[in-house]
């Protein structure tokens, strides 16, 4: 069996084009994903029940599920029960901003959890409004607290964002597999596909631990 | 406000936790400006819920407060508590975890409530913010994290973030109870010095030889009711009350 990585070469301008589509979308989606996964937070401890049911319906279905059935189902069954023709970057949109506010609301509401009562009061004691507790208080500890688990979320949504290709989103998984397919080259195209991933995810996985040791350490968050 | 009216007036105030404990029992207390009220008595007789309703941190189930002549805080009768918010912000508590907010450095910390709360300017409110961090042996603490300071640090950043505020009373409950002993101290000696400058204050601590030193009055609290109030030499070295007595033997028993 010989090796012939040269042929990626030929088709590297496809792949970037590809990886720039992953991009997009995985950015798009974190996002939106991340402002949609702290208002469900905020409302997974809200005061009003329906809000709070509602919430935590669409928490665990989207956990519950796999991404590429909800996948598919967007793509599919949605544009059916609208009666709206979806393109598929806006399925691919819909489908991994929904997936990431599941998974990102459970990261925010376990940080805003940890913001603890004596803070509050520390608040109360130094007359600041609700508004400018919740803003200088509570939300940057959030968000600090949130950090390395929501880079987490994020390294697994751009990895996920592999599923749109089978729903012919042109991302870089479609591509390099349009590539294999054509080339008969399988091995090469798909290793260079994989390294082209993990290049991008590893240095954010390495900066996850170094986000914990270095910033919450010294903030002792 | 004449010289005469108090500064604080506490009447029958009442609190109880879900309806079943009951920490105040009818409390009355008034305070002059001038008064340095300590107040001491076993764990659970209501000190540091006193100070939390005083802070208006707490829902109460009956009472009033008039603070310089003005209402507020009361229980308005359907399980409501009315607090004031803008009398609340004449008063500042230290507590006795810190509570410093660990994402902003000392001079964050100092700053936060003064821009946000009187909208004062950055550069003025942090000019203010150094001359206190100053007096208290600070200022090279000034860009550091709470995290990064002792215990007894912590609690002076504490204490000058409440005077940022410029309060009319000061509370302090238990400051010094999460110290190391070696760092108690330099806190005492921050709050000594504010005793010094007249500054009304109501402290709860379980540290007698400093309750001695600061207080102009002691306050013997049990069972959520005064049980004794009057000067330190009274009622710390000798109380009229039985039940003073016994609790003044039992923690100088231990402590020596």
């Amino acid at each position: 069996m010989t090796f012939n990585f040269a042929v990626v070469l030929k088709f590297q301008e496809a792949l970037f084009l590809g990886l720039w589509m992953t991009l997009k979308l995985t950015l798009i989606c974190i996002v939106l994903g991340c402002a949609l996964g702290f208002l469900v937070a905020l409302a997974r401890t809200s005061k009003n029940a329906i809000l709070r049911a509602a919430s935590s319906v669409y928490v665990e279905f989207f956990r519950g599920t796999p991404v590429l059935v909800q996948l598919f189902w967007i793509f599919f069954c949605l544009p059916l029960i609208l009666g709206v023709e979806l393109s598929n970057m806006t399925s691919g949109v819909i489908a991994l901003t929904l997936y990431m506010g599941a998974i990102s609301s459970e990261t925010f509401r376990a940080s805003l959890k940890s913001v603890g009562r004596e803070q509050l009061d520390a608040c109360v004691a130094l007359g600041l409004s609700h508004w400018a507790r919740t803003t200088n208080v509570v939300l940057p500890q959030a968000v600090l607290r949130a950090a390395p688990t929501l880079l987490s979320n994020c390294v697994s949504l751009f990895k996920e964002s592999a599923l749109v290709s089978a729903v012919g989103m042109a991302d870089l998984m479609f591509v390099g597999q349009n590539i294999s397919n054509n080339t008969a080259r399988p091995i090469e195209v798909l290793t260079i596909v994989a390294l082209i991933y993990f290049v991008i995810a590893f240095p954010l996985t390495r900066a996850v631990t170094v986000i914990e040791r270095r910033i919450l350490k010294r903030l002792a968050l | 406000m004449s010289d005469t009216a108090p500064l604080v007036k506490i009447e029958g105030l009442h609190k109880s936790y879900g309806g079943v404990v009951k920490v105040l029992q009818g409390l009355d207390i008034e305070m002059k400006a001038g008064d340095r009220v300590v107040v001491i008595g076993p764990s659970g007789g209501g000190k540091s819920t006193l100070l939390r309703v005083l802070m208006g941190l707490e829902q109460i189930d009956g009472g009033s407060i008039v603070f310089g002549g003005k209402p507020y805080i009361s229980a308005n009768g359907n399980g409501k508590t009315a607090i004031d918010a803008k009398v609340r912000r004449s008063i500042g508590m230290v507590f006795q975890h810190y509570t410093l907010f660990p994402h902003l450095d000392v001079i964050g910390n100092l700053i936060l409530a003064p821009m946000k709360v009187r909208g004062e300017k950055k550069a003025e409110a942090e000019a203010r913010a150094m001359a206190l961090l100053t007096r208290f042996g600070l200022a090279q603490k000034a860009k550091s994290y709470p995290a990064q300071l002792s215990g007894g640090q912590k609690q002076r950043v504490a204490i000058a973030r409440a005077l940022m505020l410029d309060p009319k009373l000061m509370l302090f409950d238990e400051v010094t109870s999460a110290l190391d002993p070696e760092l108690v101290a330099e806190v005492e000696q921050v709050i000594l010095q504010l005793a010094k400058q007249q500054m009304p204050m109501v402290i709860v601590t379980h540290d007698m030889w400093f309750a001695k030193n600061i207080a102009s009055r002691v306050i013997f609290c049990a069972g959520g009711v005064v049980v004794e109030d009057g000067p330190p030499e009274q009622v710390l070295g000798s109380p009229r009350e039985e039940r003073t007595r016994e609790f003044i033997e039992r923690v100088f028993h231990i402590k020596h």
